[in-house]
């Protein structure tokens, strides 16, 4: 079969033996003191750049492109159509807002803010339409087997990861009102990945309200805005109810304006439970203390970045966790994408 | 007086990022499961070649009605008439069968993740889309529920669902052999 043969033409710096990831050329390294994918020798930049915009690529941009403004004129269709069948007209209102709120306005967005957001590190996730979403306030210093171990010990509960089961599962608890304390979380991207992962502690059974944190492991060799090296960052907010987007008309959960109690509260547990976990802050790191996250709802801050160092946290504390936390988070790399891969991929 | 450290010369950032990133190839990770656009994107497409069955069985019903209305011919039984107006319907037959059983043969590559599949696809979704908009602006034909909505509406939704970034990433995610032949 021929479709392989355009990625094996294209032997990528991803698919290469730089050991440097993608991301971190493009999406993290802008600390101004590190040369940029331009800076590279000639000849490597130039084939990198007639690699970029191959024909298959174009095409793809085109397509892109192309499938937003078909969408918007679809929006326009089913809209008028929902004159003409008199009460049955709701349905297609209905439609209407399905169309606008979950195909035309992210892609819109998404063209529009892969041109206006800038692709380096501003202290802001994204949503996956390219919005601005929560802000990083905490980050961690410490493997990611101590990590697990140190957030299982604090009673964090580990979010599965989103498929059509899960997602399912959790509009039915939503609207039963049922518990679901391994819900998935919304992807956001940093570094312009997906979280690695993300831990969560629902409120009263609820799975409206929920304290959350969402993880991503920073790129080999990237520092922080002032010089600062940790290895992951995160960024942590409370959803209070659910309710629309104001950016999309998408449902969604609202997160509390008050972020700062949130990340107290995700230090605090962590440093209350591992004995050996210790804190340094980084005073006034913020640069915006008012802002709005990717579903519009207003966050306000004090700026200050919590350097939560877990590092000495017992690996072997997570077989003694609570119990719920000790299947799904296996705290190797290796056996988690392997288990993605076989195991998950059936129940999808 | 020399400079505490090296400057690395690094050129002026534009204040906005290149839209020519929209075409920037994705960067997909090594395993990678089947995306829903992926899914839907193909289940969409089988969706369409059911909508060309129920359209040829139609016409294979209706064609001697068809003939008399629309086109004013009314054949007799038995008559070098008849097997005309029989052969054009057989060669319509055919030909719309084998468009569908392409179409259905190139539903079942996307969802293995075939690029080209993906965008021969594509491709005939913007044909589609673009005939359909300009037969509605010349005025020759309005696009209705009782008309055209139903097939431009899953020519729109082919092309959202395959153009999205995950289906682009799944389709060229680097592997070692064709998919198919994996255990």
């Amino acid at each position: 079969m021929s479709d392989g043969s355009v990625a094996e033409r294209e032997p990528g710096p991803e698919a290469g033996a730089e050991p440097v990831p993608d991301a971190a050329a493009e999406a993290g390294a802008e600390p101004g003191v590190e040369p940029g994918p331009e800076a590279n020798a000639g000849s490597e930049a130039e084939s990198a750049r007639a690699r970029r915009f191959s024909v298959a690529s174009m095409l793809d941009g085109f397509f892109f492109v192309f499938a937003g403004v078909a969408a918007v004129w679809l929006a326009w269709l089913v809209f008028t159509q929902s004159f003409e069948f008199g009460w049955f007209g709701i349905a297609f209102f209905l439609g209407f807002w399905l169309v606008l709120a979950y195909l035309v306005l992210p892609r819109l967005h998404r063209i529009l803010t892969t041109i206006y957001v800038p692709d380096y590190f501003i202290g802001r996730a994204r949503t996956s339409d390219g919005l601005l979403g929560d802000p990083v306030n905490l980050a961690f210093e410490g493997s990611e087997a101590s990590l697990h171990a140190a957030m299982a010990l604090a009673g964090w509960t580990r979010a599965d990861d989103v498929t059509l089961a899960t997602s399912w599962r959790i509009v039915t608890s939503t609207i039963t009102r049922r518990s679901y304390d391994e819900a998935p979380v919304s992807p956001l991207f940093l570094f312009g990945r997906q979280q690695d992962f993300a831990y969560q502690q629902e409120v009263e059974g609820n799975p409206a309200r929920r304290h959350h944190v969402r993880f991503w492991r920073t790129p080999d060799g990237w520092l922080l805005p002032g010089g600062r090296r940790v290895e992951w960052l995160a960024a942590g907010t409370f959803d209070r109810a659910v309710g629309f987007s104001i950016f999309t008309l998408q449902i969604t959960h609202k997160i509390d304006a008050d972020i700062d109690v949130e990340r107290d509260h995700i230090v605090a547990t962590v440093l209350t439970a591992n004995p050996n976990a210790y804190v340094e802050v980084l005073r006034d790191f913020s640069t915006g203390y008012h802002s709005r996250n990717g579903g519009g709802d207003t966050i306000r801050t004090d700026g200050d970045l919590p350097v939560v160092v877990v590092s000495e946290v017992p690996i072997g504390a997570i077989e003694a966790g609570p119990a719920d936390a000790a299947g799904d988070s296996v705290p190797v790399r290796g056996a988690d994408a392997a288990a993605s891969a076989t195991g998950r991929g059936a129940d999808g | 007086m020399s400079a505490p450290f090296e400057r690395v010369n690094v050129e002026k950032r534009p204040a906005y990022e290149s839209p020519a990133s929209l075409a920037r190839p994705v960067t997909p990770p090594t395993s990678m499961r089947r995306p829903a656009a992926t899914a839907v994107g193909s289940v969409l497409v089988v969706l369409r070649v059911i909508a060309g069955i129920v359209w040829l069985v139609s016409l294979w019903a209706f064609w001697d009605e068809l003939l008399r209305e629309q086109l004013d011919i009314t054949v007799d039984p038995g008559t070098d008439e008849q097997a005309a107006t029989d052969a054009v319907l057989a060669i319509i037959l055919v030909f719309g069968a084998i468009v569908l059983v392409v179409e259905l043969g190139l539903a079942v590559l996307v969802w293995f993740g075939s690029n080209w599949a993906r965008i021969a696809v594509m491709l005939f979704a913007t044909i589609s889309i673009t005939s359909s908009w300009v037969e509605s602006v010349a005025g020759n034909a309005e696009i209705t529920l009782r008309t055209t909505l139903v097939t431009l509406a899953l020519d729109i939704l082919v092309l959202l669902a395959l153009s999205s970034r995950n289906a682009r990433a799944y389709a060229r995610r680097p592997r070692q052999r064709v998919i198919l032949h994996r255990k």
